[in-house]
């Protein structure tokens, strides 16, 4: 599973996925915090339809956290305040990039909680969908 | 003008901010945070967007801190962003990756995807709802539970649409030939806040400012455009609201892949595409109507805002002396919230050295003018 994928459902998912994962790491290996989680600014750059340009819509505060296990870099991102999180994020990112065996075990998981945040989804986007509406236009004499 | 600054009064102002504390608490009742981020969604809103910044707990405490005062919270959290380390810069967000939570034209009745009206104030009475009085976190939670079970008993109904991947109204438009099409624009933005603006100034930094802008006076100058201080006569082609994802490449790594990029989160925002009807000449003096397009983008659910932004969007586009909305210094200068709240309020701070030496001024005009008069007399 790619970094994209698995940053997904470790955000959108429950929290305790990441916890979890990282628990084990630490209880292993030896993980050095290079940066504690700290509070940053993510400039977001977007594109535009009317002439599919690019421009600054703003920032989004986020908390970014690095550690160091074996030779390898882990960095956790997260939007809002959520130190435990971006530090469990970091932790799991380090052990992908050593590749270390664990990771193997984590890819079931993660496909369990994957379907579990679209089941929610869809049954939001249901709910959402319920406002759909067909308006029809009034006979005009 | 020179300024001359005052000194003393370090006694007085403790004690005047104290006051301010007293107002703010005085009734004896604290509100919490997460009560502020739970029922004033559309001030928190506002507050991300006229500072520039998305993070609801932060834009909470600046309301708090600031007694609700909208001008006062987005200040507080301009100055605080100021603070931060600005570590990245995401990957392009794209609306066409939006999760639709409302989406409407104005424009098609049966725009492909259909209308979704979500959650909005527009069909409602606007009557003062008295059972808000007795409403309380118990009655809250009941009103939830019942809502969800109401939404668990919904069938999938396949048929009704993914509102993840909704066509946009203006692919179909460009499919259509009725619009112009345009490839994607990778120019580089300029940003506002790290250079300043200078004229004539470029697209991203126009956008910038609009986005930015503060909701009241974005909202003034495109209502000023319609009424006839403009050159625009424009409908919504189409308005979306939800949630847009943000990625990360690796901050160290040249990765590049967008499979390998970092997931943070996502925001809300709110999109509008406004649509400009033209006459151009053609062949032969053929006029023939074509249809320009403005843009607007807000984050957080700011409808109007996002309307007009589209609107002042497309006046920029094309200069027109006639009209100041049509000018670029005139909108892109009186519109942020701190600039303009700022200087406006700047202006109860002590001026005495300025205002005494135009009464002196005064005065000595005043002097001359008689010894004239009474050398007249003689």
């Amino acid at each position: 599973m790619r970094r994209r994928e698995r940053t997904e459902i470790l955000i959108q998912g429950s929290e305790a996925i990441a916890k979890e994962f990282a628990k084990e790491i630490e209880m292993i290996y030896k993980v050095t915090v290079i940066q504690k989680p700290e509070s940053a600014l993510v400039l977001l750059k977007t594109r535009e339809t009317a002439k599919k340009s690019l421009f600054y819509l703003g920032e989004m505060l986020v908390t970014e956290c690095t550690v160091q296990i074996q030779d390898s870099i882990g960095i956790g991102i997260v939007k809002g305040h959520r130190e435990e999180l971006a530090h469990s994020l970091a932790i799991i990112d380090a052990a992908y990039q050593a590749d270390l065996g664990e990771t193997r075990l984590w890819s079931l998981v993660l496909e369990n909680e994957k379907k579990n945040i679209q089941k929610n989804l869809q049954e939001l986007n249901r709910s959402i969908l319920r406002t759909k509406v067909n308006f029809e236009t009034m006979d005009v004499q | 003008m020179g300024y001359v600054a005052v000194k003393g009064g370090t006694k007085a102002i403790e004690e005047s901010i104290k006051r301010l504390k007293y107002e703010r608490v005085k009734k004896g009742t604290a509100i919490e945070l997460h009560k502020i981020e739970a029922g004033m969604r559309g001030l928190i809103d506002q507050v991300m967007s006229e500072s520039s910044l998305y993070d609801q707990t932060l834009a909470a405490l600046a309301i708090k801190q600031a007694e609700g005062n909208p001008e006062e919270a987005v200040f507080l959290l301009r100055a605080y962003r100021s603070t931060l380390p600005r570590k990245h810069v995401s990957r392009v967000i794209s609306s066409e990756n939006m999760k639709v939570e409302r989406r409407i034209s104005a424009s098609f009745k049966d725009v492909p995807g259909g209308q979704i009206l979500g959650a909005t104030t527009d069909y409602t009475h606007r009557l003062l709802d008295s059972e808000l009085e007795q409403e309380s976190d118990i009655s809250i939670q009941d009103w939830l539970r019942a809502f969800q079970d109401e939404n668990h008993s919904i069938e999938n109904q396949d048929h009704m649409g993914d509102l993840n991947h909704l066509p946009k109204v203006l692919d179909y438009l460009r499919s259509e030939g009725l619009l112009a099409g345009c490839e994607n624009n990778d120019l580089q933005p300029g940003d506002v806040t790290r250079k300043s603006l200078e004229f004539p100034s470029m697209r991203s930094e126009r956008l910038q400012i609009l986005t930015r802008g503060q909701t009241g006076a974005v909202t003034s100058l495109a209502y000023a455009v319609i009424r006839g201080y403009g050159a625009l006569h424009p409908t919504v082609g189409e308005l979306r609201v939800g949630q847009l994802p943000v990625h990360l490449d690796h901050p160290l790594l040249d990765e590049g892949q967008e499979e390998d990029s970092y997931y943070i989160g996502d925001f809300t925002a709110t999109e509008v595409e406004m649509l400009i009807p033209l006459t151009v000449e053609k062949d032969q003096g053929k006029k023939e109507i074509e249809f320009e397009v403005g843009y607007g983008m807000c984050m957080g659910q700011n409808e109007t805002k996002a309307i007009a932004m589209g609107i002042l969007d497309n006046c920029l586009e094309k200069p027109n002396k006639e009209f100041p909305s049509h000018n670029e210094e005139f909108v892109l200068y009186h519109i942020d919230s701190v600039e303009s709240t700022g200087f406006i309020s700047h202006l109860k701070m002590p001026h005495y050295v300025t205002f005494q030496s135009k009464l002196d001024s005064i005065r000595k005009s005043k002097d001359k003018t008689t010894e004239q008069e009474v050398g007249l007399h003689e």
